[in-house]
């Protein structure tokens, strides 16, 4: 038992990492844009697709695939703002949401349509590493140092260029960054461009762990949902740190129960912290 | 009294009339099951705005149709309690959940996104708990209702004709419910904390108290639409009666008839069923997925460019002139 825990923790951090990457992304586009992105699991699923079109379908090197996803993904973001997000920029909140909402019906059957029902899965030959009875799936490693990666690289992107200096900027205080100059609308283009890239890679990482499906979506935006909401929507490092936690106690509980438990003990988790602390765990202030 | 308020008092009657006489006139039966369906959804839709139009917005009431519908399915096949009462139990089951969910919600003020937030997640919850517990509930394969014949008291008949009036009758209830709440001092509380909390809260007005009173009766009327709903159709499963996806198109038919209006939610109902029966029967079969995109791309459009509903925005038309 307790080499099985240690297992499913390591396991767990591991997984924490690739989360704290899918939360990364609707995080930002909460921040910045301030919209829910309820259809954010089924841009995954999307990426996932179109990795598997090109690399599986269309025999293209997987890294091709993989930035070719990236392109077509980014695409998908900016149509995304240009066509539903930004018309309803002014409607009440429930509308976006709504929008959204209808955006998964359109995903889940579009992937329906083109690739069926099946599970899809892109078969790689990767070894288990194995470090005395611990064993650790050197995909969920890559995945873990790859997220760590563009986490890094997303971060020096945010903090020392200009675009990122004003993409803080509007998430910070939007009529102020106006004042200085900032086109809020052309950042919210930029970051839902990035949002979709984002979910590329988060596919990518996806592809040697799990198979695809059209409803594989919807678990994953939740996920996100309770990362970000544990961290404090909005705030970066909250849902760093709220990635890992939902990993270790997702995989933890499986371990000791079931899957089934344990995601009935992440969304307890979630609703408790929604009610006593709806700004998260390292939140400082109640937004409105 | 002018001309827009007789027609509003004479228009719904005629419809009942209509309605009343539709199943007597010779029509297909299909229609009369699509309207029926249309009756138990506009139930449900109403009930949900009950709380939407004060900006409650429960994007959770999946959790309590499916509450209303399991309940009343597992009392009847286990222990044979007719629907009739289980109706009342599974109305009660979830209108203490809801208080349950209301009390700490409020208490807390948790209100607007993080209300919905939370209440998305419950409907998630109960899915997940009516999977969990399959060896009970069926898991996601689902509940039959166990088949008893014709036995009007056991909420089973001969001819789905019954359903279409104990469906309108529901309906008619619940639209009556929603005039009470209209006409009664709770509504310009509730009216109060929705535009100002704390304002209101200043002024005396009990927020936790009114916002339970509101959630406690929406979550009972849900419920009693999921019972009518599972006993109409015989078989319940977590992705039809609870879940996310349900919770979704509830405010889904409020919002596009006019969640603020007594004929919005029935009029969105009637919309969207109407519209997924005709997809379904046009493109269905082999281009299931194709009617679903159509419909998704429908509904997006009808969100983006009628906001206020499609009754809402009528109505403003009609009083500007």
């Amino acid at each position: 038992m307790g080499e099985q825990l240690l297992n499913a923790l390591i396991n767990g951090i591991l997984l924490g990492g690739v989360f704290a990457l899918l939360a990364l992304g609707l995080n930002l586009i909460f921040g910045v844009v301030k919209i829910i992105h309820l259809a954010y699991g089924q841009f995954v699923m999307m990426g996932f697709y179109i990795i598997f079109m090109f690399y599986v379908q269309l025999e293209l090197p997987i890294v091709l695939a993989i930035v070719l996803a990236i392109v077509v993904m980014g695409l998908v973001g900016f149509l995304t703002q240009f066509a539903v997000i930004k018309p309803l920029l002014s409607a009440p909140r429930l509308n976006q949401l709504l929008a959204l909402a209808s955006l998964i019906v359109i995903f889940e059957n579009f992937a329906l349509f083109v690739w069926g029902a099946d599970y899809r899965g892109i078969p790689f030959d990767i070894p288990v590493i194995e470090i005395s009875n611990i064993f650790i799936r050197t995909s969920s490693f890559i995945a873990f140092i790859g997220a760590l990666v563009v986490m890094g690289l997303l971060y020096l992107f945010l903090n020392k260029t200009y675009l990122g200096l004003a993409i803080r900027a509007v998430a910070q205080d939007t009529e102020v960054a106006k004042l200085m100059g900032i086109n809020p609308k052309t950042i919210y283009y930029v970051t839902m461009i990035l949002g979709g890239i984002l979910t590329a890679i988060v596919a990518a990482f996806f592809v040697p762990i799990y198979t695809v499906h059209p409803h594989f979506g919807a678990a994953f935006t939740l996920t996100a949902f309770i990362i970000v909401v544990l961290g404090g929507m909005g705030n970066l490092l909250g849902g760093f740190v709220g990635a890992f936690l939902i990993g270790i106690i997702t995989s933890v509980a499986a371990v000791l129960t079931s899957t089934e438990v344990a995601e009935i003990v992440v969304l307890v988790i979630f609703i408790l912290v929604m009610l006593i602390r709806p700004q998260g765990i390292l939140g400082t202030g109640v937004s409105s | 009294m002018n001309g827009a308020g007789k027609i509003g008092k004479v228009l719904p009657a005629v419809l009942f009339a209509c309605l009343i006489i539709l199943p007597m006139l010779p029509i297909s039966t299909y229609i009369i099951n699509v309207v029926t369906i249309i009756f138990i959804w506009s139930l449900v839709a109403t009930a949900w705005s009950f709380m939407g139009r004060f900006y409650l917005v429960s994007l959770g009431h999946g959790a309590f149709m499916g509450t209303g519908a399991y309940v009343t399915v597992l009392l009847f096949n286990h222990i044979g309690l007719s629907p009739w009462i289980g109706m009342f139990a599974g109305g009660a089951a979830a209108c203490f959940m809801g208080a349950v969910l209301g009390y700490a919600c409020f208490r807390f003020g948790v209100i607007g996104d993080y209300f919905a937030l939370v209440t998305l997640a419950v409907a998630e919850l109960v899915a997940l708990l009516v999977v969990a517990f399959r060896e009970v509930t069926g898991g996601s394969l689902g509940l039959t209702v166990k088949s008893v014949g014709t036995s009007p008291w056991l909420f089973q008949f001969d001819n789905r004709i019954y359903f279409y009036y104990i469906a309108l009758a529901g309906l008619c209830l619940v639209l009556f419910v929603w005039r009470l709440i209209d006409r009664s001092d709770m509504r310009k509380a509730l009216m109060a904390i929705g535009e100002d909390e704390l304002a209101a809260s200043s002024l005396g007005v009990n927020i936790i108290k009114n916002k339970m009173a509101i959630t406690m009766i929406s979550t009972f009327f849900t419920a009693l639409g999921g019972t009518i709903y599972a006993q109409y159709l015989l078989y319940i499963s977590p992705e039809t009666v609870c879940g996310v996806g349900v919770s979704l198109s509830i405010p889904f038919k409020a919002i596009l008839g006019g969640m603020f209006t007594l004929w919005g939610p029935v009029i969105g109902s009637a919309i969207i069923v109407s519209l997924e029966e005709y997809i379904r029967a046009a493109y269905g079969g082999t281009y299931t997925s194709v009617s679903q995109i159509i419909y998704g791309i429908a509904l997006l459009l009808l969100i983006m460019f009628l906001p206020k509903g499609i009754f809402g925005t009528l109505k403003e038309k009609f009083q500007k002139k």
